[in-house]
Parts: C-alpha cells; structure tokens; sequence
C-alpha cells in the first residue's frame, strides 16, 4: 500500500473510530458530569435511567370494570352495561393557525363543528342536523373555556402565553362504529396532525325494557368520589330498585398497557389478560308477565274516567307471586301525577295504604287456627241484632260497626263471602291483645318485607295500638274490632301478598326477588328455605281458600259477583271455581301537609289460580282521592283476574312451545356466553384467561 | 490483507447495526398496525353490543306486537282499496 493510500485509510478510520468515542463521551457527560439527572424547572429532576425512557414510552389504558348485569327469570336482560367510549381530544393548534386571534379562533370553532359532524354521524339521531348542533353549540362553549376566548382580542396578534394547547373531553358513550370511524378519519386529514384522540373505555348502562322495569330495576348514578388517597373518581352506584344490590357493583378495574411514540402513535404491547367479568344477578321477574301487570293495571286505573265513573285514582299497584317459591313474578306502579316513572315511587313495595277487608281471610284463619272460632257456627250479622249489641256495641265503641249490605246469620265462610264486618269483628274479638300481636308477626304486618329495596314500607299498626297502658277494654273496643277488617293499621301491597303467601306456606314464607347470581360464571342459588316455619292446619287453608273461591261466583251477596259477570261477559268465562279471591274496600282520612286531611279511598283485590291448588296469587291496589263509590270488587279485582288467566295461558303455551326455561340449576341461557359479556375484555386468540 | 479484513468486520458491524434496526422499525410498524387493528376490533366489539342490545329491544314482545298489528292493519287497507 502506498504511503499516502495509507494515511488516507488511517484518516477514514479514524474518522470512523471518532463515532463511538463520541457516543462514549456523551454517555459519560450525561450519566457522569450531569450525574444521571436533567433539572426541569419547577418539577422534581428527571433521572436518566432506563426506566424513565421505558416510562416515557409505556402507556396504559384504564379498563373500567363493568357493573352486573341483571337479567329476568327467562334470561331476559334487563339491565347491562354496554361497551361505550369516552373521547378527549389532546388539541394543540398550528403554528400557522396562531398567526392572529381571529384565525386562531376560527380554526377552533371550525375543528369544532367537524367534530360535532363526526359526532351526528350515527343511525341512531332521527334528527341528524338537530343532534349535530346540539353537539356543536357544546363543543364551542368547551373549545371557548379551554382556549380562554374571553381573553382574546377580536383582531390582532395572539397575546403572549395564550393557551395554545388542550385537553378536551369531545363525547361521553360513544358506541356507534360510524361514529368513531368518523372521528378517526377526521383527525387523520392533514390539517389535523397536531390533534391526537384518546377513546378511553368506559360503560353505559342499558335497560332493554326501560318502561316495565323503572321500579324494580332502578336506576343508577354516577357521581365524583374521593378516594382513601384523597383522589377523585368518576363512581357508578345504585341509586334504587335492584340497581343498588352490593353484587353488582363493579369490580376493581384493570389496564392495559401499550408504547407510544413521541408523536402520540400507539404500538401493541398486550392484550388485556384479566379483564373481570359482570356478575349476574338472577331476578324472579318474568318480564312477559310483567309487560302484562303494568298494560293491566294502566288499563284499569285509567279506565273509570272513559266510562264515565269518577275520577283517575291517585296511584295503583300489583304484584304476582308464584306461591311455591315466593317469586314475585311481576309488579307494577301507576301514578297519576306522575310523568317520570324514574322519579315516581314504586307503590308495590314502597306506598302503605289501609288494607280493609282483604285481611278477613287472613282474620279468619288465624282465629280458626287458634281454636277459638268454630267453622260451623253462625253469628248473628244483623246490625241491631242483640248478639251486636252484646258483643260489640256494648263495648262502648265510638263508632258503630257497619254492613255494605245488611247480613243476617253467617257463618265464617258466609262472613268472608258477604264480607260482612260485623262478622269479622266477632271473629276478632274472639282474639286475645297477644294473640293479635301474634297475628301481626304471623302474616309479617309490622315488619319490613326483607327485600333489601331502598326505601321499602314497613307495615305497621298504629304506635298505640298496642301500647301496655291502653286498657284491654279500650284494644278490644277499638284496636282489635279495628284490626278484624282492615283498618288501624297500614301495609303496602306486597306485604299483602306476602301475608296471604304466608297464609297458604307458613310463617316463615318470604317474597324474594333474586334467584341467584352468577359470579366468575358460577351460578349460585338463593337457597330456598326448605322449612317455612310453622304452618296452619290443611284444613284451615282449605276451609278460607273455599270461602275466597266463593267470593268470586254468581251469589249475589258475594263481594266479587259484579266482577264475575263482567268476566261472564268480556271473556266468556265463569270464574267460580277457576279463581279464588277476596276483595277489601277502605276508606281512610289522610293528613296533608298544611293541615286537614283528604278522604282515601282504597279498592284492593287478592285472587290466587287455581282455585283447588294455587299456584299463583295477586294483589292489586288503586287509591282514589276522591267521592264515589270504588269497590275493591269493581276496580280492582278485573286486572288480577286477567293477569291471573294470562299467566296460565303463558304458563301453558310456554310448555307446548317449549320456550327457554330456567334449567335445574337455576341458571338459564340468555343468547349470548355470559350475559353482559361481549368479549371485550377477552384476550387475542391463544391466550389464556 | 489485515487492513481489508478489518474493514470487511467493520462493514458487517455496520450492517449488521442497519440490519438490526430496520428490524426493529419493520417491528414498531408491524405493532403499530396491530394496535390500530386490536383498537379497530375494540370499535367493533362495541357496534355488536350496541346492535345486540338495539335488536333486543326491537324484538320484544311488545314492539313485535306493534309491528304485527301494523302489517294486519295495512293489509286490511290493501285490501278494503282493492275492493274499492
């Protein structure tokens, strides 16, 4: 090699050979003379270790866990949460852009309205432009806040250190494909580089049958919450109905984590490998016969002004209940002055009302359980008759006991069919102070329901009526005559369903909502109690169960005969033996706020099908606060019957067409794996869960 | 010849730095991708449970009722004009 061709090879790699002496040098300035630490005014040093740059590059997305899902008896959803998006925009405007205040501001309010194009973009807007400005007069209102408009000249250069860059939530529950799509070719048009949008998961709650289940699912909020570590935190909860059982509560979140490049493109790091599944909480409602209990009692309570007959009740409630498990299958609320159903209260559990005659039965039975009522013997029901004068009158009661219909010699069965009262009162006085106590526990009349529902009623009696200082003539006088038909003391209707299914099962018979629930997709059951507690003799429920069976027949002294001929008419059928029931009539004085007091009227119903061997029962409730005449009879009674007779023909078509039915476990299929579990927090194919 | 194969080393070094890098560009493209590709699925996971939802609402008995009882009624009026 030639001397000069070598000095030039030695030059070249010595060139070469500077490189990494560079890099070495550089690497000993910065981790040595700067001691592996970069100031950052006003922030803590950043120390130069791998760890930072892995942290500066490593990204996570919170994965919000989903709230339970509630679904019906069938498997029916009723309440889930849906997969949704909440969309920020990091926003930082062009340098070019930043010439002047107007152009900023124009640049902004245009962004503005493309997005809220992007936002309008979904199938689901009957009115796409009405949407679309909706969303652009709130993305300018939050573009104005974020870029301090107020502060902006209207010609001119931008002021110094105006805001250029930030952070803006553009939509809350984005779930339309169109949309996201919309918004993702958006930002990918050149005018828009600087711009980088954030789809942060996040859940919407859905109600499928929104209209039937408003008081038995609820409703959720969603409200700031500190934490332990004095954070605050976006927290979904019930706030009523079944929405508020502890199972349904979210789980702890997760994330996921993903790299980001310094220019905000996101690299796949993993998938999500633990993303926890929504418990489900398996309800007794059969949401077909729900839809039917609330077209029933809608129907009925409006009925009465279409026909001419007094005004629309104030409020109305039923329930179903299947007698052998104590499901309740269905229950409905109406108000009158109620338009939003979300803010109404559920009058099945949560409005008290005095009962009236449709306690007889249970009156009845309960003495004729005790051993102190003879099923055969005849009381003397005429008003002025001298066994009333003895036994009741002369108890120097206040108010005289008095017939709708004047009776004559009854016997307990007759008593329960003319529903007379002054044969209830015979029957009741025949009862001690503590077997009247005993009678309260027994059909659960001063206890709460056990339902675990916010804000359920506790029936109760008057706080005096059992006082120790009311002298035992004053409680019979009053309290127990009282107490014999329904009055002094106040229940809401599902504590009469639970009392007549206590009347039918025993004492320790409860109304229960949930079947079970379904937690890292194992089903639990809700056991049943296999022993209901003490029960009356076969031959008292069959004795009370024939009288209500002959309540509702052709005798025109019975209570529901009116309502046997209108079922004889409308529907061709004749209930008498097909249906057993018992009507109550009351009328109450209510206090009002500012004092006095408005006359209740209260028409309630009790029916249970089939009339041999019941397996479902019902009871229904209107109140009216006006005059007129409302029969329990007349008003209430129609939709028990009609829900009763659909409840059977479903009952029946379900069996022929063999329709999804819960399995012997409990659990029941719904169409999709999981209820409420749509794969996404399923990991890539071949990983494990 | 030692001076050849010191470059020859120095040029696989080279390379094999270029190698390895456009390795690693090619894996930051290709993860790209399938970040776009898993968050496009995330899209969809959320249109199928928005449509799942959207259709069972549809189908319930009531709205089918409604439907049916709207088919009965225009073919009672096709019927009553083809009469006419």
């Amino acid at each position: 090699m030639m001397r000069g061709e070598l000095a030039r090879v030695r030059l070249a790699f010595a060139g070469l050979g500077i490189v990494p002496v560079f890099l070495a040098g550089w690497l000993g300035w910065l981790q040595v003379v700067q001691a592996g630490e970069i100031e950052r005014g006003g922030r803590a040093p950043l120390r130069l270790v791998p760890e930072t740059a892995d942290r500066q590059a490593q990204r996570s997305e919170a994965l919000p866990a989903p709230r339970g899902t509630i679904v019906d008896r069938s498997g029916a959803l009723l309440a889930l949460d849906c997969e949704s998006y909440e969309v920020r925009a990091n926003l930082l405007v062009p340098r070019d852009e930043r010439a002047s205040a107007a152009r900023f501001r124009l640049w902004l309010l245009q962004f503005a309205d493309r997005v809220a194009t992007a936002l309008a973009n979904d199938d689901e807007f009957t009115d796409r432009e009405a949407a679309r400005k909706e969303h652009r007069e709130r993305l300018e209102r939050a573009v104005a806040r974020a870029f301090a408009f107020a502060e902006l000249p209207a010609e001119g250069a931008l002021p110094d250190k105006h805001p250029v860059r930030a952070d803006l939530l553009l939509a809350n529950g984005v779930d339309s494909l169109a949309v996201i799509e919309a918004l993702q070719r958006l930002v990918a048009q050149k005018g828009y580089k600087h711009v980088a949008l954030d789809f942060l998961r996040s859940f919407q709650r859905r109600y499928p049958e929104r209209e039937l289940t408003h008081g038995l699912v609820g409703h959720v909020r969603t409200s700031w919450q500190e934490t332990a570590s004095g954070a605050k935190k976006l927290v979904t909860q019930g706030a009523c109905g079944l929405e508020t059982f502890r199972v349904l509560a979210a789980e702890s979140s997760t994330s996921r984590g993903f790299l980001r490049d310094g220019v905000g493109r996101n690299y796949f790091l993993s998938p999500v490998l633990d993303m926890p599944q929504p418990n489900v909480l398996h309800t007794t409602i059969d949401l077909e016969l729900q839809g039917i209990a609330i077209r029933e009692l809608k129907a009925q309570a409006t009925l009465a002004p279409q026909t001419g007959k007094g005004a629309l009740p104030k409020w109305g409630a039923m329930v179903l209940v299947e007698i052998a498990t104590g499901d309740v299958m269905a229950a409905a609320a109406w108000h009158r002055d109620e338009d939003n159903l979300e803010n109404a209260a559920f009058t099945p559990y949560q409005t008290l009302y005095e009962p009236g005659s449709i306690v007889k039965p249970l009156v009845l039975a309960y003495a004729y359980e005790a051993g102190v009522l003879d099923w055969g013997h005849e009381f003397d029901c005429a008003p002025g008759s001298s066994e009333y004068r003895e036994r009741i009158a002369g108890l120097g009661r206040r108010r005289p006991v008095r017939d709708d219909h004047d009776c004559s010699r009854l016997t307990p069965h007759g008593i329960l069919v003319n529903s007379s009262n002054i044969g209830a009162a015979y029957a009741g006085l025949l009862l001690s102070r503590e077997q009247w106590a005993d009678y309260m526990d027994f059909y659960g009349l001063r206890s709460s329901l056990g339902l675990a529902m916010p804000s359920e009623g506790r029936a109760g009696t008057n706080p005096r009526s059992f006082a120790a200082d009311v002298p035992l003539r004053s409680f019979r006088a009053n309290s127990a005559i009282s107490f014999s038909f329904g009055y002094e003391m106040q229940a809401t209707a599902m504590h009469i369903a639970r009392a007549y299914l206590r009347l039918f099962r025993g004492r320790s018979a409860e109304l229960r909502l949930c079947r079970g629930v379904e937690v890292d997709g194992r089903y639990q059951g809700v056991p049943q109690a296999a022993d209901t507690g003490p029960r009356f003799r076969p031959d008292v429920v069959d004795a009370v169960r024939a009288a209500m069976v002959d309540v509702v027949s052709n005798d025109p002294h019975a209570t529901g005969v009116h309502m046997h001929a209108r079922m004889l008419k409308e529907l061709g059928i004749d209930l008498h033996g097909v249906i057993g029931g018992k009507t109550g009539t009351a009328v109450s004085s209510v206090g009002v706020k500012g004092g006095g007091s408005v006359e209740m009227r209260n028409a309630s119903f009790v029916g249970f099908l089939p009339a041999e061997q019941p397996r479902w029962l019902a009871v229904c409730v209107l109140q009216r606060d006006s005059r007129g005449t409302f029969y329990g009879g007349s008003y209430a009674a129609p939709p028990v019957v009609r829900l009763l007779l659909q409840c059977q023909q479903l009952e029946q078509r379900r069996y022929w067409q063999q329709e999804a039915s819960n399995g012997a476990d409990g659990q029941v299929g719904s169409g999709l794996v999981t209820p409420g579990d749509s794969g996404w927090g399923r990991g890539a194919p071949g990983t494990t869960r | 010849m030692r001076w050849l194969l010191a470059g020859l080393l120095f040029a696989l070094a080279v390379s094999l730095a270029i190698g390895t890098a456009a390795l690693r560009a090619s894996n930051t493209c290709q993860r790209h991708q399938v970040e776009q590709a898993y968050r496009q699925v995330g899209g969809r996971i959320v249109e199928l449970r928005r449509l799942s939802v959207r259709r069972l609402e549809v189908a319930s008995t009531e709205q089918l009722a409604v439907r049916h009882w709207r088919a009965l009624r225009a073919e009672f009026d096709r019927s009553v004009e083809w009469r006419q």
